[in-house]
């Protein structure tokens, strides 16, 4: 894996890194891309995904407002320190 | 020992704030060594017992679990409690409400003792990928309490709690309590609810009780499990109490694969001497396959990470405490990430991407899905034969700290007879049954998908003859 590759893979999950801990992600990854290819020699032509955490398929819950989440925006809001009112305040997106 | 410490709080032999505050000595002396805690609640603890004190002294009726002192891993929340999961990333976050298991604990009146440490988002098999410290294994201090939920197992293995709640994405509650020589269950897949827990691979994810006997881990599972509308793939487990349950009856299956090269000798020992002791009983042993086995691992390196690296996107430094103002976006993206993840969470993280972006999905994660379904199928074909089948929790001895932590492919091969129960969904139990130079030996039982009240059931009876 080379570091053009390496820094598309970074720049996708917002992570800056130093070259050399670069070098060590891709020496890593490559040593577990190997060992994860070994499913490429199953056989699973016409098998299905499993996507859940189980067999069972899934439901919808009804679109209704949870009276157990309403009392709980003050505290979340909290969380986030850079507020201004009611809002969550973040850096310029531009220039 | 929840329901011997609970007669002693029924009969007054002792209160509830004689209880805790004993706890919390211990902690004291023993934690400045185990380094199992991240943070302790010791004034609400005390304020709690006293609470349950009053309650006991006009003559009320307390619950089973009242009183009875537990700490839980730090990627629970506990409202108003610090959650750091480990992670320098969310050092200074305090959770904003309660999880759902330990909303449940509360209104059962358990008393918290604090949180307990772990690997970084629950990514690792030892504890040493915290940032903040290394559990030790208190069975020998030189020695890793395994992982993700060491510090929880660590605690229970020092006695400094009764019971701790860990979670489990790949063997992080069973092979830290078999390295501790503790009991650790791993639920059916939706038995407990997720909400509250921070969440690592949420297909795979599931929290369960750390404890000293099977019985007080079927206590804390009765009390945490449950249909929660606040998680959606959360539902009831219908309560099997089978009073009628003989050993006699019961079919164990050994799957062949999980006997082969890799195993170290004494476990396999071990394990063949308990079985025989079973099969003494009248149970019946039977060899039994399940051939995709050796693909379960690298299965579950494609799963997790993809499924991590989605769930960790929400750790952009605008919520849960940034570590420092950036003049723009891109750099507070970035920044924080970078400085915010250690090593093996940016690996996943990196892992996860790539095996999801464009051109490789089909090659790897879609991959690893239908393999997914094939060993979640075996597992099925397998329990119409068998009612339980019989594993080594782990394939070696806890290993020394700083032995496996420059190599991530070896510290994944700690989890290799752990992850095939969270792919498949299935409930499994850490049982210790033995012990080699002063070094714990444990055996993995696993059960068909929603089995958990029958495996728990047949796990109490195997412990007792073993005892």
């Amino acid at each position: 894996m080379d570091f053009t590759e390496i820094d598309h893979l970074l720049k996708l999950a917002r992570i800056e890194l130093s070259s050399q801990e670069k070098e060590r992600i891709a020496l890593d990854l490559e040593n577990i891309l190997d060992y994860v290819k070994q499913l490429q020699k199953v056989n699973t032509d016409g098998v299905e995904s499993m996507t859940g955490g189980t067999l069972l398929e899934n439901i919808c819950d009804s679109d209704k407002i949870d009276k157990q989440k309403e009392n709980i925006s003050e505290k979340l809001k909290e969380s986030a320190p850079y507020l201004k009112d009611d809002y969550i305040k973040i850096p310029p997106i531009f220039e | 020992m929840i329901k011997e410490i609970h007669q002693k709080l029924v009969n007054r032999e002792i209160t509830a704030t004689e209880l805790i505050s004993g706890y919390f000595q211990t902690i004291d002396e023993k934690d400045s060594q185990v380094k199992a805690f991240l943070s302790l609640t010791k004034e609400e603890a005390l304020q709690q017992a006293k609470k349950i004190d009053e309650k006991i002294k006009k003559g009320e009726e307390i619950n089973i679990l009242e009183g009875i002192p537990y700490a839980v891993k730090d990627n629970m929340l506990v409202n108003g409690v610090k959650a750091t999961a480990g992670s320098k990333i969310l050092e200074n976050y305090i959770a904003s409400f309660d999880a759902t298991v330990i909303k449940k604990l509360k209104e059962q009146g358990a008393i918290l003792l604090g949180k307990t440490n772990m690997d970084e988002f629950a990514m690792g098999s030892s504890t040493e990928n915290s940032a903040f410290f290394t559990t030790k294994n208190p069975c020998d201090l030189e020695r890793v309490p395994g992982g993700s939920s060491g510090g929880s197992a660590a605690a229970v293995a020092s006695k400094m709690s009764v019971f701790t709640l860990g979670s489990d994405t790949g063997g992080s509650i069973r092979q830290p309590a078999g390295f501790c020589g503790v009991v650790g269950f791993k639920p059916s897949y939706g038995a407990v609810s997720r909400y509250g827990l921070i969440a690592m691979a949420s297909s795979l994810d599931i929290i369960g009780p750390l404890t000293q006997s099977v019985e007080d881990a079927e206590i804390v599972f009765k009390t945490i499990c449950g249909k929660d509308p606040m998680d959606s793939t959360s539902y009831n487990l219908e309560e099997i109490h089978n009073t009628q349950y003989r050993i006699q009856n019961t079919v164990f299956g050994l799957p062949k694969e999980y006997f082969q090269e890799g195993l170290d000798g004494k476990i396999k020992k071990t394990i063949a001497e308990v079985i025989k002791k079973i099969k003494s009983k009248g149970a019946t042993i039977k060899e039994v396959s399940l051939p995709s086995t050796s693909y379960a691992l690298p299965c579950y390196y494609i799963i997790m990470p993809a499924e991590a690296s989605s769930n960790l996107a929400r750790f952009d430094g605008i919520r849960y405490s940034p570590i420092s103002n950036y003049p723009n976006l891109h750099d507070l993206y970035f920044k924080t990430r970078g400085k915010g993840f250690g090593a093996e969470v940016r690996r996943r993280i990196v892992l996860g991407t790539y095996v999801l972006s464009s051109g490789y999905y089909e090659a790897y994660y879609k991959k690893a899905q239908q393999v997914r379904k094939l060993i979640a199928q075996e597992f099925d074909k397998v329990f119409q034969e068998v009612d339980f089948l019989i594993t080594p929790t782990s394939p070696t001895f806890p290993f020394k700290i700083g032995e496996k932590v420059d190599d991530p492919l070896s510290m994944y091969l700690s989890d290799i007879f752990t992850v095939s129960a969270n792919i498949a969904g299935v409930p499994a139990i850490n049982l210790p049954c033995g012990q080699a130079d002063n070094l714990p030996i444990s055996m993995q039982i696993i059960g068909p998908y929603l089995s958990d009240f029958s495996l728990l059931n047949v796990t109490k009876t195997i412990e007792n003859i073993i005892s």
